[in-house]
């Protein structure tokens, strides 16, 4: 071979291969069809989740894994929707608003999904939203506060609003005669606005707020909070806040020797509560849903049937009990599927089938979405529950 | 050998197009840059995009730690403070795209510079947990301040367009970032080859050093330091861009923690190795996550820092420099096979530049022949004949001819150019130095002796700014700078030699001159970084190895400074004191461990360099040799100047002779005159 | 009032914990020159080690002896395995190399423990009310843990021989051999020391603060600040410096915000670094060329 000759044969070689990279992969790294309005009819459906799978809400995300895992086998198992198989692709955030982020670019641009669910915090969830809605994918959230909602063309949302979830406490509280009230919350989106609601709700009721804490969830020591909620004298505590950190929180309450009662939100409802808690959890009341007093219900309870049914194949897939985030998790599914058997694909289509579910019942309770409300539960999805030798019982004045 | 030598210097000079290695390198990355998208995978490329985006960062704390020899553990924090202004001025100011990425950058950069001037004059461990603390002051600061969103952050401020494209996929988002990884890296290599680069890497070998030739440590550490928190910056700017959320978590010391081992995978202060530390970094992120859960059941959360912990340890412990080191030892080993096949046809002409080499040609033992090796070029630049007049001393014979190397004579010979005013120096309760008081006249060798412990070293010490005076002043040409740092007195004309020898053992023999020609040099960082000082560099060491030939040290020029055998490594510190053109310059026993020929050498130079208007101060213990030399000798004991005079009073001095030779004088005179007869 | 006292009382007892870690640096940084970014870890390691031993059914003085003993055994194998295999222990290699074992510790800590904070069992005693500040007898435990180890490991480094000729090792290897230490004993021994608090300042602490994979970094670092404030040198000062760092981030936690107490350690270190970077007590040393 003359050298002229060779000289030539590596650009070639070069050129050839990478003309070979062009045609072979696909464009896939270029976004395929630009944002969700592309998603295919044909094919599976793909559903998304993004879940706090570690880090400080792992005891949320977990079950909620655990249960779209379980879920997404029974309807396969079930021939899927209208014949075409669910393909379901969760992504762990690691608890940070940036993994939630990321998770949410790659569903949306690289796996070009119908319908996203999650994140099982508010700040994963609001750090989503933007991002959901410009691309326009439907999106069903697992976490509590109203704001990842609000205003919302694309984001919907199963658990409590933390509004109706701070109803039930102040209602009880007013009927306890209390008038003030302290709040140590959780310092992250999801104890974000609580005070404001409380206040407001409290104007109505003869009720004001006369300290505020806040705690990291990965914190744990509470001595300085709890030494100035001890100071400011008030008839009872809400304390705001996920498990393990809302826990800690009230053993150190309890250490601290203040013997005021708690209030609890609907963050603590797992057996969780307890491992962090110990003894010093019992007596606190907590709204949530039914959930976990599921063996206290009365047989005519709307929601009975779903809820034993779940918790029988919650318990024989995982060998424990679902706590209410699978419960939420649960609901996110349930509404979700259920427009995409009424709707297809079709991001518009899909939304509106969303937006128009009504009286579907869940695990936390009867949904009816409308294009106000995202939530779709009320106060009835409710009830009260006493923390009582380690376990929640229901709790009726 | 010359036309080797010149090409071996060109691709240290550092203007960047003349540095094949570079382009080549350069170009490479830039098709693979360009073919990736294509090839790679989706999780892969999405792994190529982080990798692109924490290369910066990677980029800037290789600078940091290689360059300034300074480890921050708060890399994230300019970082975050970049990624946080361009998120705030985009969402809650609604600038525009690019303002918004000059603003991060250009808040990183202040951020470092104001921390920076009081946190550069910390050492070591202290530095390094300060910017740690710092690191953790920024994550707690945007936690819990209303304006940066608290924990939640800045988020739904979407992507602005670049030139009217949407930048929508990871595909083009890699092409965006990917030319400013790039330009970032020919940059930092262009500055790791300037003169500020070479300054700060001779600054990690000795301090003292490079400071007593007038290179101001401190200002260069800031500098470094803000231009690293640049990168950073512009890397948290693209993070903020791709991610489309800033919150606290970019602030954390896990992130500092893994750009620091993306420098320390791909070697310590090496810039390419940045770039891969940060490809693999992302790679085992990713890796270890699905990898390690798949080994350990039940395995979550972070679990790729166990790679993490095992790599920084594993690296440090069995490979000190990294990838880079590895690519060097089998580039090396590659380029060595190839070019022993090239020399059998060639003649043996590399052979005089391997260690040892003068053994089999005899070339090292030629100095007429090894000078030379420049024809013309020496006598049209720097080195000006100061001895034209001849006066002088013959014994040097061979060396009569060759020209001394330049000195610079700001005052009239007599006229005094140092003038030391009770100075005084004591630790705890022991005076070293008590109130000397001396005036050394331009134009005259003195000789500053004294018993050991006499405190001449000391003395020095607080003459050059190595240690701060308790009291007393130190007049240079008319101004006062006790106290003030090396550099201060160095850039005036005042340099020196040490006792312990300070070699810079990371560069070469002409590297250790040519850093004496830092305080000529002008280009600052950022010509550096344009690559805008080959020219200047050039004529620097043309003349540094113009002066290694004068003293008979051309044939070692190539050598790393450490290798050296003792004698010829202080000889080399003269001539890196020379190169800097000094009005006055201060030798710490420079005759320790010459041979008799080099001390005799060496003596006839200064005298030359004396007669061509040079100051020299030296501190000796071989009496015979200061009283040969010297025209004026002081004698210092116990922290006292007892005499001061010319060598024939001196010598005489009783109290000389008891301070050296104990209480009985005569003996003490008869024990001289043995050993001056002895030399 | 009541308040003040409570916080001056949480303040103490998190800066008892604080002082046994600078305790262990300095024991370490006067021998070796490192500073041990790992020394929080064996806190962590220690606690987490005697809950599961407590949990496996031993009385609890049993397993808190066993994870004293072993996190001993633990530091001194770091020394000898990774430590003492670098020749050239600069600076910046000293601070990548222990960084490094901390990130090694946490991750198998988090691999063995998993992600979640554990409580060892509280020591026996009962909790005292004193006119409204309680004090609950853990605290005591923590300030007595310092008393009696801090101040043994103080009194063994200024009083006794071995202890003087282990500081001196450092500087004077001559000194140190008289007494029969070589430089790789003293080490050795100075590892053992920073372990053995470090695991008592992690046992005593975990009934109250618990003990989780990740938390021994800030401790260590906090530890740091407090060995700062005695120069790297002093005991003394750096566990009165401990205690005062306690009980300042006590009140700013109380009284500014409790989200900014974990920032007031660095600011404190980087004014005193600046100001002051031969720490409180010491005139700063001559530099000796």
């Amino acid at each position: 071979m003359h050298r002229a000759q060779r000289r030539l044969l590596i650009p070639a070689a070069v050129a050839a291969s990478i003309a070979l990279a062009l045609t072979g992969c696909g464009a896939s790294n270029f976004g395929g069809d630009s944002g969700g309005d592309g998603a295919s009819e044909e094919g599976p459906i793909k559903i998304g989740a993004v879940l706090d799978i570690t880090g400080v809400g792992a005891n949320l995300g977990v079950p909620e894994q655990n249960t779209l895992n379980m879920l997404a086998e029974q309807l396969n198992e079930a021939g899927g929707i209208d014949g075409r198989e669910v393909e379901l692709i969760i992504k762990d955030n690691q608890s940070t608003e940036d993994g939630a982020a990321k998770a949410t670019t790659q569903l949306i641009e690289n796996d070009d999904v119908d319908l996203i669910i999650g994140s099982s915090r508010t700040g994963p969830s609001l750090a989503m939203r933007p991002l959901v809605e410009a691309a326009q994918v439907p999106t069903i959230s697992v976490a509590a506060n109203a704001a990842i909602v609000d205003g919302s063309e694309w984001v919907f949302k199963t658990a409590q609003n933390d509004l109706v979830v701070l109803e039930r406490i102040l209602d009880d509280a007013e009927a306890k005669g209390y008038t003030k009230l302290a709040l140590v919350r959780d310092a992250t989106g999801f104890g974000e606005g609580i005070a404001d609601i409380i206040t407001e709700l409290g104007s109505e009721r003869g009720i004001t707020l006369t300290a505020t804490e806040s705690f990291e969830p990965s914190a744990t020591d509470f001595t300085a909070q709890m030494t100035n909620i001890r100071a400011a004298d008030a008839d009872a505590v809400i304390i705001w806040g996920i498990t393990p950190s809302a826990g800690l929180a009230q053993a150190a309450y309890v250490q601290l020797g203040v013997d005021k009662p708690v209030y609890q939100s609907h963050g603590v409802a797992n057996d969780a509560f307890f491992e962090a808690a110990g003894p010093a959890a019992d007596g606190v009341i907590a709204p949530m849903g039914r959930l976990l007093v599921a063996d206290q219900l009365s047989d005519d309870d709307p929601q009975k049937a779903v809820i034993d049914q779940f918790i029988a194949d919650y318990t024989e897939s995982f060998d424990s009990a679902p706590s209410s985030f699978a419960g939420h998790a649960y609901d996110a599914w349930l509404v979700g599927t259920k427009a995409i058997e009424e709707a297809g694909t079709d991001p518009e289509a899909l939304r509106d089938a969303i937006e128009a579910t009504t009286d579907v019942v869940g695990i936390s309770g009867i949904f009816t979405m409308t294009p106000e409300n995202h939530s779709g539960l009320t106060a009835d999805a409710l009830i009260m529950a006493l923390a009582e030798g380690g376990r929640w019982t229901l709790y009726e004045e | 050998m010359s036309y080797l030598n010149k090409a071996a210097l060109r691709s240290k000079t550092g203007f960047w197009p003349n540095n094949r290695g570079t382009i080549i390198g350069v170009a490479l990355l830039a098709v693979v840059i360009l073919i990736v998208p294509f090839t790679a995978s989706s999780s892969m490329m999405n792994i190529a995009v982080f990798s692109m985006i924490f290369a910066l960062p990677a980029i800037g704390l290789s600078l940091l730690m290689g360059l300034a020899g300074q480890v921050s553990l708060g890399q994230a924090a300019f970082f975050a403070i970049g990624a946080y202004t361009h998120a705030i001025l985009l969402q809650k100011f609604e600038m525009p795209g690019l303002v918004a990425a000059v603003g991060g950058v250009v808040a990183a950069m202040l951020a470092a510079l104001l921390v920076g001037l009081p946190m550069l004059r910390l050492r070591g461990h202290y530095l390094a947990l300060a910017t740690l603390g710092l690191g953790f002051i920024v994550m707690i600061a945007v936690r819990e301040w209303e304006f940066t969103g608290r924990t939640t952050g800045i988020y739904g401020y979407g992507r602005p367009e670049v030139f009217g494209i949407p930048i929508d996929n990871n595909g083009l988002f890699f092409w965006f970032v990917a030319p400013f990884v790039l330009l970032g890296l020919v940059l930092a290599l262009n500055l790791t080859r300037s003169r500020a680069g070479r300054a700060l890497s001779a600054v990690n070998d000795s301090e003292l050093a490079a400071e007593s030739l007038g290179v101001n440590t401190y200002a260069l550490r800031v500098k470094v330091f803000t231009l690293s928190a640049g990168f950073a910056g512009l890397g948290g700017v693209f993070y903020a861009y791709q991610v489309q959320i800033v919150s606290p978590q970019v602030a954390e010391f896990h992130v500092s923690v893994e750009l620091l081992l993306m420098v320390v995978i791909g070697g310590l202060g090496s810039v390419w190795g940045a770039i891969a530390g940060a490809f693999i970094v992302e790679l085992l992120s990713e890796g270890l996550r699905d990898l390690i859960p798949a080994i350990i059941p039940g395995a979550t959360g972070e679990v790729q820092l166990i790679g993490y912990g095992l790599v920084l340890i594993l690296v440090i412990i069995l490979l000190p420099g990294g990838l880079y080191q590895v690519v060097k030892t089998a580039w090396a080993a590659i380029t060595s096979r190839i070019g022993a096949r090239r020399a059998d046809a060639a003649a043996p002409a590399g052979a005089a530049a391997l260690p040892g080499g003068g053994a089999d040609d005899g070339t090292a033992e030629a100095p007429t022949r090894a000078f030379g090796g420049l024809p013309g070029e020496g006598a049209a630049s720097a080195p000006v004949d100061g001895t034209a007049d001849g006066d002088a001393v013959g014994d040097g014979g061979h060396e009569a001819s060759a020209p001394v190397p330049t000195v610079s004579v700001p005052v009239p010979a007599g006229a005094p150019i140092l003038e030391v005013r009770g100075l005084t120096k004591r630790y705890g309760g022991v005076v070293a130095v008590d109130e000397v008081t001396l005036t050394v006249p331009a134009g005259q060798i003195m000789g500053l002796i004294g018993p050991n412990g006499a405190g001449k070293t000391t003395c020095f010490n607080m003459i050059t700014g190595a240690i701060a005076p308790t009291s007393g002043t130190v007049s240079f040409l008319g101004s006062e700078i006790q106290g003030r740092k090396p550099h201060v007195g160095a850039e005036a004309g005042l340099t020196r030699t040490f006792q312990n020898l300070q070699v810079f053992s990371s560069t070469d023999v002409v590297g250790n001159v040519y850093m004496g020609r830092y305080r000529k040099g002008r280009a600052g960082i950022l010509r550096g970084m344009l690559g805008l000082q080959g020219r200047e560099q050039y004529r620097h060491e043309e003349i540094a190895r113009e002066i290694l030939e004068t003293m008979q040290l051309g044939d070692v020029s190539g050598l790393a400074a450490g290798d050296l055998p003792f004698g010829r490594q202080r000889m080399m510190e003269v001539c890196r004191a020379l190169a800097s053109e000094p009005a006055l310059l201060l030798l710490d026993e420079p005759m320790a461990g010459l041979s008799g020929r080099e001390r005799e050498m060496l003596a006839t130079l200064l005298r030359r360099l004396r007669d061509a208007g040079l100051t020299i101060v030296l501190v000796e213990h071989d009496v015979a040799q200061v009283m040969a030399l010297a025209d004026t000798v002081a004698v210092l004991d116990d922290g006292v100047l007892i005499a001061h005079g010319d060598p024939e009073s001196v010598r005489n001095d009783p109290a000389v002779i008891v301070a050296y030779l104990g209480t009985d004088a005569e003996e003490a005179e008869a024990e001289l005159k043995e050993l001056e007869e002895h030399a | 009032m009541t308040d003040f006292l409570q916080l001056t009382v949480a303040g103490l007892s998190q800066g008892s914990v604080y002082a046994l870690l600078a305790v262990g640096l300095i024991a370490t940084y006067t021998v070796r020159h490192v500073v041990n970014i790992a020394q929080g870890d064996y806190a962590t390691l220690a606690g987490l080690g005697s809950i599961s031993l407590v949990t496996a059914g031993l009385p609890l003085p049993v397993a808190i002896l066993i994870a004293l003993v072993s996190v001993t055994l633990a530091s001194v194998l770091i020394e000898r395995l990774v430590i003492s295999r670098v020749k050239n222990l600069t600076t910046l290699v000293s601070i990548i190399l222990t960084l490094g074992v901390s990130t090694l510790l946490q991750a198998i800590m988090l691999l063995i423990w998993g992600a979640e904070g554990k409580r060892l069992p509280a020591f026996p005693g009962s909790d005292l009310n004193l006119g409204g500040v309680s004090i609950r007898s853990q605290e005591l435990w923590m300030l007595g843990a310092l008393v009696v180890v801090g101040g043994g490991v103080l009194l063994f480094y200024e009083k006794t021989r071995w202890g003087k000729a282990l500081r001196a090792s450092a500087e004077q290897p001559v000194a140190a051999r008289i007494v029969g230490i070589s430089p790789a004993v003293a080490s050795v021994i100075a590892f053992a020391i920073a372990g053995f608090v470090g695991a008592a300042a992690g046992v005593v602490s975990s009934p109250i603060y618990l003990s989780i994979w990740s938390g021994g970094l800030l401790l260590g670092l906090k530890g740091f600040v407090a060995a700062v404030l005695g120069g790297l040198v002093s005991f003394r000062a750096a566990i009165v410096g401990a205690l005062l760092l306690g009980i300042i981030e006590s009140y700013v936690a109380g009284y500014v915000a409790s989200g900014w107490k974990d920032a007031v350690a660095f600011f404190i270190l980087i004014i005193v670094l600046i100001i002051r970077p031969a720490g409180l007590v010491l005139r700063p040393n001559a530099v000796r060329v």
